[in-house]
């Protein structure tokens, strides 16, 4: 895809007009057919259909369907509280979920561990990183799946091949270490990100889900991370992208999945959805309208509420109906 | 399809190369190593007879006894945990070995294999509690503690008939089991006794657990994020446990050294050690905070608390101010310690 | 397969002493006959409480023989003994507290800390509460309203040992406090101090039997002077007997002790402690439950006034063989 067909999309939608006479998008015929129109291949490598969780008598999460596949970035957008992570905790192991199907690759499935998942080829890239700061990048990069040689009471790791495969990869990636036994807690945000991702491609992940990658990182860093997430995509790997900013999430993403407290309201293929409908649907025009009349009322701040209504206004003509 | 993006330029230039030796400053022991270097010369300026190898053989004592304890628990401060029950333990190992072989009058080994159990048993009673209730180490081996010390108490007076265990000397096997724990080597003229031994290797076999498998790759991770190693499939419940375990194990070390060298075991000893052994851990460069720090360490810091406690009697210092000596070296021990790992890490 | 490898562990473990128990010892071990047979008649009196408050920390071998003489007495007097310490003077006083609510008909108190048992002895007073005092105390005891105290002054007991190690020719002795801040103890190497002016104290880490070898040796080696050592415990002078023994000064270091056990008795008998001074502690606690209920018989206070004394009692060669039998049960 390039950067001319995202253009003629808006163009079509502008074409529509505000009082919605144009194509609705409907979210049941997205996944009627059994034969996906992106991929062609019967099934997807990830699915959830009607998915729900409950904590006691709080529901995190209800009637969720979203689809993953190889080779595709699946952006789930929402704010905080919209229940991502009790998503993605469901997906990656951590927990269960209490209604609907969840599938890989054709075949049922509810992962109770996070182990589990790892075996089925889920990787899951956390905001917190699940990396240790204090350890040196090899061994971080080799938790939990470290190459041994010897046998029996005299089995050891085997440091050269893990330094040696883990300089590899991250060079593969883009990095440059010349030292891989520093804490990886001294790399920035953005290498840190990478190196998680690299582990994750390394041990064969067939689906990558990342938990708000650029959430704390400065612009440039956010770049270089969206530059990975496209990288590990074009491996054949299925990425589960989540975040709160459209921004990011538009340029990479093929699906978008949208979640506001706790329910999904939008599921949109990328040739169906532009950028400022998508940072509408985000939004929420009537949050944004309330916040104009209150401050009018207020009186103070007649400027700004000026300018709020004017972007309101600019949202409201371009929410599809 | 898409195509293959080529991957961005190098990063940052301003990460510059460290050099080796700001590499090795920066390990955790070195600290503690240079405090140790510091102490023994002063030492050894103000009472010339530390330089004498008999003394330093008994310095080497003084520190096995608290060392073999500062491995295990410093494994276990990596780890992420506390263990305030260790010195009591050591001492109800003891007592299980010398009652039960009393009271039933078998050979003394049944007693010391069934001490074994008894130890690790506590070690994963301590594990499986903190994992179960995920209250925090610190009270959950406080509780512990506590029951352990009436426990010594009370079954040493019913069993026995008073405070004190019975003497075992003329018991079966007694011989060969003060061979093993406390036997006392002559080596060129100089006394040297079983736990020196025992802790060098336990210290070997520990470091080389620590860093050379995949169980010590784990229990670096475990303390340094716990989360963090259990989303990536690290057996974090089973880490911890076999940790309190390996710590139950230096306790029952210790506690048969003790037997087979004093004989008959007081039931109220062991109480305050706990902390020393944390005290000789953190010299040694293990963070409270955990996922930092290394068996040889612990070994260092056990070393430099001999030091201080014989080097005070060797420098014939008044005995009244023994305590506060004793605790200003220690002080100045970290110090040290914490300046040359902040300057290795400014480096 | 980590779980396999435990059950097959525990397996084993549950096994394997199954059938060592088979392995019985030679010799050593419990005695198969139980010694002291309880034939005899207890007193036609009623029953009565009768409290005992020490200041012993916990697991002192000391305070246990204090205890026996005071539940024998107990025993034979139809009396309800209530023991209970504890080395902190405020929890003590406490204790006494505790021992008034339950209305005892006598409370028998140590005065380590006699100042903060001032209070609540006077409440005992003023319930009608006979107090004697034993083992510390001896100067204090008819402020706090005991009428007797039973003990030996631990001056005295030192000043005993002063004496015979100067008599012996000793000039350099080192006196080991197991517990620094222990008045008694520290009373103690005051006495020898008193007729020895060479004394020097060394103190020792008392709950790390390790670290009192280990400092002992220490202080052997840095002290080529040293012509004699004395232990304040009886296990504390076992492991210095061992510690003297591994440096081969035997013929140069006489070792001298505190109090009695069963092995310190075989040790003087042996030659390797020279002497020790008892100041039977089976004595102060039998004498004092014992005088509580003469007070319930028939109002009697003994002592006129006046503390009586338990020693101090020096045992060596001598007379040793005689007391080694009772020191085996754990009275002496």
């Amino acid at each position: 895809m390039t950067a001319n067909d995202m253009t003629s999309n808006e163009t079509a939608k502008h074409a529509a007009g505000p009082t919605g006479t144009g194509p609705t998008i409907d979210q049941e015929t997205l996944l009627q057919n059994e034969t996906d129109p992106l991929t062609h291949t019967p099934v997807h490598l990830m699915e959830l259909e009607g998915v729900g969780k409950h904590y006691g008598n709080i529901i995190a999460l209800t009637e969720v369907t979203m689809a993953v596949d190889m080779g595709r970035v699946t952006c789930v957008l929402g704010d905080n509280g919209a229940g991502k992570s009790t998503l993605i905790k469901i997906i990656a192991g951590l927990h269960q979920h209490d209604e609907g199907t969840f599938k890989i690759m054709g075949q049922e499935r509810k992962l109770t561990s996070p182990r589990e998942a790892l075996d089925s080829g889920i990787a899951a890239v956390y905001q917190d990183l699940a990396v240790v700061g204090l350890m040196p990048i090899w061994r971080n990069f080799f938790l939990g799946s470290e190459i041994t040689t010897g046998r029996g009471p005299f089995r050891r790791l085997d440091v050269k091949a893990m330094k040696e495969i883990t300089k590899n990869e991250l060079a593969d990636m883009g990095i440059d270490l010349r030292d891989v036994e520093q804490p990886i807690g001294q790399l920035s945000g953005g290498e840190r990100q990478c190196v998680a991702i690299a582990r994750a491609v390394h041990f064969g992940a067939k689906a990558l889900i990342l938990d708000e990658p650029t959430a704390a990182l400065g612009v440039k860093q956010s770049g270089v991370v969206l530059r990975y997430i496209l990288q590990a995509r074009d491996r054949g790997l299925g990425v589960i992208f989540i975040t709160h900013n459209p921004h990011h999430a538009f340029p990479v993403g093929d699906r978008f999945l949208l979640l506001k407290r706790g329910k999904s309201i939008g599921y949109y293929d990328k040739k169906d959805i532009t950028l400022d409908e998508l940072t509408a649907q985000m939004a929420g025009g009537a949050e944004l309208a309330e916040l104009a009349h209150e401050l009018e009322a207020l009186g103070s701040h007649g400027d700004l509420a000026q300018e709020l209504e004017a972007e309101v206004a600019e949202t409201a003509g371009q929410l599809p109906h | 399809m898409t195509t293959l993006l080529k991957p961005p330029p190098a990063l940052d230039e301003r990460v510059g190369k460290r050099g080796m030796v700001s590499n090795l400053l920066g390990r955790p022991e070195i600290g503690a190593l240079v405090g140790a270097i510091v102490l023994f010369i002063f030492f050894s300026i103000v009472a010339p007879v530390f330089l004498q190898a008999n003394s330093f053989a008994t310095v080497l004592y003084g520190s096995s006894t608290i060392g073999i304890m500062a491995v295990g628990v410093a494994l276990l401060m990596i780890g992420g945990e506390f263990d305030l029950s260790a010195g009591v333990a050591v001492i109800s190992s003891a007592l299980t070995a010398s009652l039960f072989s009393w009271y039933f009058s078998v050979n003394v080994w049944v007693g010391v294999g069934l001490a074994l159990v008894v130890s690790l048993a506590i070690g994963f009673v301590n594990g499986w509690i903190l994992m179960k209730t995920k209250l925090p180490s610190f009270i959950v081996t406080l509780a512990t503690f506590l029951m352990l010390t009436g426990l010594n108490l009370a079954l040493t007076r019913l069993i026995g008939g008073s405070v004190a265990t019975p003497s075992i000397a003329t018991m079966d096997g007694f011989a060969s089991a003060q061979a093993v724990f406390a036997n006392d080597f002559t080596i060129a003229g100089v006394d040297l006794k079983s736990p020196v031994f025992i802790w060098i290797i336990l210290v070997a076999i520990t470091s080389w657990l620590l860093l050379r498998t995949r169980v010590g790759n784990w229990i670096f991770a475990v303390g340094g994020d716990e989360n963090a190693a259990r989303a990536v499939g690290v057996p974090v419940k089973w880490t911890k446990i076999g940790l309190f375990m390996g710590v139950g194990f230096c306790g029952w070390v210790l506690g048969m050294h003790n037997l087979f060298a004093f004989d008959a075991v007081q039931s109220g000893e062991g109480i305050g050690n706990e902390f020393l052994y944390i005290i000789a851990a953190v010299i040694g460069g293990c963070l409270l905070t955990g996922g930092y720090g290394s068996a040889i360490g612990g070994a260092i810091g056990a070393f430099i608390f001999g030091m201080a406690n014989k080097g005070i009697v060797y420098a014939q210092w008044n005995p009244d101010w023994f305590k506060f000596f004793l605790g200003l070296m220690l002080l100045l021990a970290t110090i040290v310690n914490l300046i040359v790992k902040r300057r290795a890490d400014s480096k | 397969m980590k779980k396999i490898s435990w059950q097959r562990l525990a397996v084993v473990a549950a096994i394997v002493p199954m059938l060592a128990l088979s392995a019985c010892s030679s010799s050593g071990g419990r005695p198969t006959d139980t010694g002291g047979s309880n034939g005899g008649k207890v007193a036609t009196t009623p029953s009565i409480k009768i409290a005992l408050i020490t200041h012993a920390a916990p697991g002192d071998t000391f305070w246990d023989i204090v205890r026996k003489g005071a539940q024998e007495a107990a025993t034979k007097d139809n009396v309800d003994l209530l023991y209970t310490s504890d080395p902190d003077g405020g929890r003590q006083a406490q204790l006494v507290q505790q021992a008034i609510d339950q209305k005892v008909a006598g409370i028998a108190v140590t005065l380590a800390k006699p100042d903060a048992l001032k209070a609540v002895l006077k409440k005992a007073e003023d319930a009608g509460i006979p107090v004697v005092s034993l083992n510390s105390g001896e100067d204090v005891f008819k402020s706090v309203g005991a009428f007797t105290h039973f003990g030996s002054d631990e001056n005295v007991a030192g000043a005993a040992v002063g004496t015979r190690l100067a008599e012996e020719g000793v000039t350099h002795p080192l006196c080991v406090i197991q517990e620094q801040g222990n008045v008694a103890l520290e009373a103690r190497c005051a006495g020898v101090k008193t007729k020895v002016p060479g004394t020097e104290i060394l103190y020792v880490q008392g709950t790390d039997m390790t670290q009192v070898a280990s400092t002992v040796t220490a202080k052997l080696q840095s002290t080529p002077g040293a012509d004699a050592i004395i232990g304040l415990g009886a296990p504390f002078t076992a492991t210095i007997v061992k510690a003297v023994g591994a440096l081969n000064l035997a013929a140069k270091v006489k070792v001298a002790s505190f109090d009695l056990s069963g092995e310190l008795i075989q040790s003087i008998i042996d030659g390797k402690v020279q002497f020790t001074v008892d100041q039977q502690p089976w004595l102060q606690g039998y004498d004092s439950i014992d005088a509580l209920w003469q007070y319930y018989r028939g109002g009697f206070m003994v002592g006129g006034g006046l503390p009586v004394l338990t020693g101090p009692a020096i045992i060596d060669k001598t007379n040793a063989p005689a007391v080694l039998k009772f020191a085996k049960e754990g009275i002496r």
